[in-house]
């Protein structure tokens, strides 16, 4: 009696571990601006497509200033350099690295000379819609209530020639002009410490890693509900820091995966000849007629996160959120696509994928700036042509899903049908990506392998989704 | 490795496993606002029906203002119509991006915790914490109530610890004895 009660209390032990360590893995997401196709297209390019809210990366395209004017009542920012000159070196410093991170990336056009020098101010109103980026950490602000302690608000436009303040007119639809970051000086609970004064300061929020994470919308990111991402909506425990500090040979050591491979799609680099696979395809469900009915069109599932695994040490190489596409005159099309962009590509890289819905850690409401900005419609903007419009549906998350193979490549054979390993949920076909070849991998799963965790629990509420059928590739 | 040797290693790696949680599970740019929390430092709390929504600018802030019908209050006096600011939106060719604002559709109900003076329109006290939606079951017609910030843990400064404890489907009469509940403890204090 012993063993098996031994070995039943050990396999309980062991998926505990690895219902708890297991990643929660969702992906990047970009703000999206919908064109104003009632403008000429010479100024909104004549497309009702999305485009991903960007800046420009000409060299000293981007100027960004941080206002020295800090909350000393209650003290905001904490440093270890208590001198006046020497507290703004350290914060500046921390400033510094964390558009680094962003700007450090191997494979992307977002570089350092895309940036103008940092500079400073002493306005202690240096944030506002006024085209000047800025860093603000002891101006109040309207928006703030009890329990909000900083956010990014990015201004973009939807045509060419638009202006915010003094800044540049746009070259294109999505652009963005004006970005301020504002951290809370008002909140005398809450204080952030520099990297070098976060040891001796437990209590205090590391000031790199939430900059990081802000500079990404800076930047025009949306969420990434991939726990290791720096976009991954919540901030690290005070005392604690994400991921490693940046070093000078890896500037970018505060981001992952998902928050490289992200940049690169968003700021594509014509010179990187690694970061060139693609994978597409579509998230349908199991019975058409399970679809909404309203609003009309809907083809596919609407905001599953799908993620794609590196198949050598199965860690998140990028997580994309589906459901659309886009093309031509547009609009968007709510089919059930999804897309992966600039994933590396060629001779021992593949990728194993999976689906689930926004019913984790992270809800639709924490990527409604990705989701929610896909339309536009006569009732949203009177006068807007009929063909060009559509309605976002709500986010699905609640969906049973099945794969189907993708389309085969010229010449191409099928994949082989291969054996589910014991323990998976049935429904589970081989798929397969296009531009990237990745390795059969049935077997490779191990218990801290999400895929292998959730579909055990299809149907059964836990883990971080509920209820769903993961699609896989390659099985 | 012995039996005892073993269960001790797995119980070893089940408590740095969730020791590993603790540190990761994080917090947000919101600090931690508890229910009882919410409930004192509203203005008012209601369910409500969002009518519209539309853009303003003032003072050049782009913000998005949601006009509900009052439903039921739980706390305060409101009008039967209100309207909400929550900082974003489009206006002209504008675009305001700001992630973690609430955003409302039209027909939708949520209970909001409301927070600001009637002169003004109101915001959504601690703006995630502070929205909790209503999704109606179309085959058993049941109400249910999700928090937005219900998948995150918050840090508590309270107890320099995280914590989940948000409102994830919870039905809407157990939902309101406890916003009672939590109503009466504010009133109270």
């Amino acid at each position: 009696m012993k063993t098996p009660r031994r070995k039943i209390s050990a396999a309980i032990l062991a998926l505990l571990f690895a219902h708890f360590s297991a990643e929660s893995a969702r992906g990047y997401s970009f703000n999206q601006v919908v064109p104003d196709v009632r403008q000429p297209p010479a100024l909104s390019g004549g497309s009702a497509c999305p485009v991903r809210a960007h800046r420009r990366t000409a060299p000293d395209s981007i100027a960004v200033r941080w206002s020295t004017a800090l909350g000393t009542s209650p003290t905001t920012i904490l440093t270890q350099d208590q001198t006046a000159a020497g507290r703004l070196n350290e914060i500046e410093l921390a400033i510094q690295q964390s558009l680094g991170a962003w700007t450090g990336v191997t494979g992307s056009a977002l570089t350092p000379a895309s940036l103008a020098p940092l500079t400073r101010t002493a306005s202690t109103t240096a944030c506002g819609s006024d085209g000047l980026n800025a860093i603000c950490f002891g101006q109040a602000d309207g928006a703030f209530t009890p329990g909000v302690l900083a956010f990014t608000r990015v201004i973009t436009a939807d045509r060419i020639g638009e202006q915010v303040g003094s800044s540049a007119l746009s070259a294109e639809p999505g652009e963005i002009l004006d970005a301020d970051i504002y951290f809370d000086p008002n909140d005398p609970r809450i204080a952030y410490a520099t990297p070098q004064a976060l040891a001796s300061s437990p209590a205090a929020y590391d000031l790199e890693s939430l900059l990081t994470h802000e500079l990404g919308h800076f930047f025009g990111f949306s969420h990434s509900a991939v726990w290791s991402a720096i976009l991954f909506p919540y901030a690290p425990a005070p005392g604690t820091f994400a991921n490693a500090r940046p070093t000078s040979q890896q500037p970018d050591a505060v981001l992952s995966d998902d928050d490289r491979t992200g940049l690169r799609a968003l700021y594509p680099d014509a010179a990187n000849t690694l970061h060139t696979g693609t994978i597409a395809g579509r998230v349908l469900p199991a019975n058409p007629l399970s679809l909404p009915t309203s609003p009309p069109g809907v083809t596919g599932i609407f905001g599953p996160q799908v993620v794609a695994l590196d198949v050598s040490n199965g860690a998140v190489a990028a997580a994309v959120i589906g459901g659309w596409s886009c093309s031509g005159a547009g609009p968007a099309q709510f089919d059930g696509s999804y897309l992966f962009e600039h994933l590396a590509a060629g001779s021992g890289h593949s990728y194993l994928l999976y689906a689930e819905p926004l019913n984790g850690t992270v809800d639709p409401s924490s990527i409604s700036m990705a989701t929610g900005t896909l339309c536009r419609n006569s009732t949203s903007d009177p006068g807007w042509p009929p063909l060009a419009s559509c309605i976002v549906p709500t986010v699905n998350t609640n969906f049973t899903t099945r794969t189907r193979p993708g389309p085969l490549r010229a010449g191409e054979p099928p994949p082989p049908r291969t054996r589910s390993p014991p323990g998976l949920a049935g429904g589970l076909r081989q798929v397969h990506g296009q531009g990237v070849r990745p390795a059969y991998c049935v077997g490779n799963m191990s218990w801290a392998n999400p895929v292998v965790l959730m579909s055990r629990k299809s149907g059964v509420r836990g883990g971080n989704s509920a209820g769903v059928r993961k699609l896989m590739s390659n099985w | 490795m012995s039996f005892v040797e073993r269960r001790r290693f797995l119980w070893l790696l089940f408590l740095i496993g969730l020791g590993l949680i603790a540190v990761v599970a994080n917090a947000t740019t919101f600090a931690r606002l508890r229910l009882e929390d919410l409930a004192q430092q509203a203005s008012a709390v209601a369910r409500l029906r969002c009518l519209t929504t539309e853009s303003v600018r003032e003072q050049d802030e782009i913000w998005t203002e949601t006009r509900f019908e009052v439903l039921e209050t739980a706390k305060g006096f409101l009008p039967g119509l209100v309207a909400v600011r929550t900082l974003g939106g489009r206006a002209g060719h504008l675009q305001s991006h700001v992630d973690g604002a609430p955003r409302f559709r039209p027909g939708e109900e949520v209970y909001l915790f409301l927070w600001g003076t009637p002169e003004q329109p109101y915001r959504v006290l601690g703006w995630a914490q502070g929205t909790f939606r209503i999704a109606r079951n179309p085959k058993t017609g049941i109400e249910s109530i999700t928090q937005d910030s219900a998948g995150m843990a918050v840090f508590d400064p309270a107890t320099r610890s995280f914590r989940h404890g948000a409102f994830r489907n919870v039905p809407v009469p157990l939902f309101r004895a406890r916003l009672r509940k939590a109503i009466e403890s504010a009133d109270s204090r």
